[in-house]
């Protein structure tokens, strides 16, 4: 077994389910194949440097994997058939010096993932304390505003 | 009579910080060795060393075919800077 990562980038045109389930069925690829996936970590819609099939976006998303060297060429096969994918960057880390660098990746992916979790309901709480204040200005103009045309 | 060092002394910034590995993916620590129009800064500008000079060669070619970092910035394509997005 071989430690790899594989960039993915998906078309932007997609919603937010269909994203997800190209996601899904691109790791599925992967499992299918005897690889081992170690973590994923989603960059999310970004810029791309250049445009990719006239896309000026994309989907990234990182998925860090072992597997056996010969079944390399099997998934990349796969992806190339896949049309929602734009691109995808596929990297050995074959060293040990690459390796103990994957190992700090996976540890550094699975923290994000773990943080990304926990920060998700505060995200969601943000909003409504700002939404309450906005819905009292404009209950404060309004009879000011009646005042003024009364005058 | 020795001739006088015209330029200062230049070391290796990635041997200083004892780097053994660049992610591709970290785009930002990539720009120092960017010039302004995204090639590859030669090693006598920036006085890398020839062991990390190479790996940082090889990942930003990595974060090209990724579409991290654009391959050429001409006067059309000048306006998007690809660090911006950056999160």
């Amino acid at each position: 077994m071989r430690h790899y990562e594989n960039l993915v980038i998906v078309k932007p045109t997609l919603t937010a389910e269909e994203i997800q389930a190209s996601v899904a069925a691109i790791e599925e690829v992967i499992t299918s194949n005897g690889g081992e996936i170690a973590t994923t970590n989603t960059m999310g819609m970004r810029k791309l440097a250049y445009p990719i099939e006239k896309n000026e976006r994309g989907h990234f998303h990182v998925i860090y994997y072992s597997a056996e060297p010969s079944v390399i060429t099997e998934i990349e096969r796969r992806f190339r058939l896949n049309e929602e994918l734009l691109r995808f960057v596929t990297i050995k880390y074959d060293t040990n010096r690459e390796i103990t660098a994957w190992n700090e990746l996976v540890k550094k992916a699975q923290k994000k993932a773990e943080t990304s979790k926990v920060e998700e309901p505060k995200a969601e709480e943000a909003p409504k304390a700002e939404e309450a204040p906005a819905t009292e200005t404009p209950a404060t103009e309004t009879p000011a505003q009646t005042t003024a045309t009364a005058e | 009579m020795a001739e006088r060092r015209k330029y200062k002394k230049r070391y290796c910034k990635y041997c200083e910080a004892k780097v053994d590995f660049i992610d591709y993916k970290d785009v930002a620590g990539l720009r120092f060795s960017l010039s302004e129009r995204y090639k590859i800064m030669p090693r006598r500008l920036t006085g890398n060393c020839k062991r990390h000079q190479d790996m940082v060669a090889t990942v930003i070619k990595r974060a090209r075919a990724a579409a991290l970092v654009p391959y050429t910035v001409t006067r059309k394509t000048v306006v998007t800077a690809p660090f911006e997005n950056l999160k």
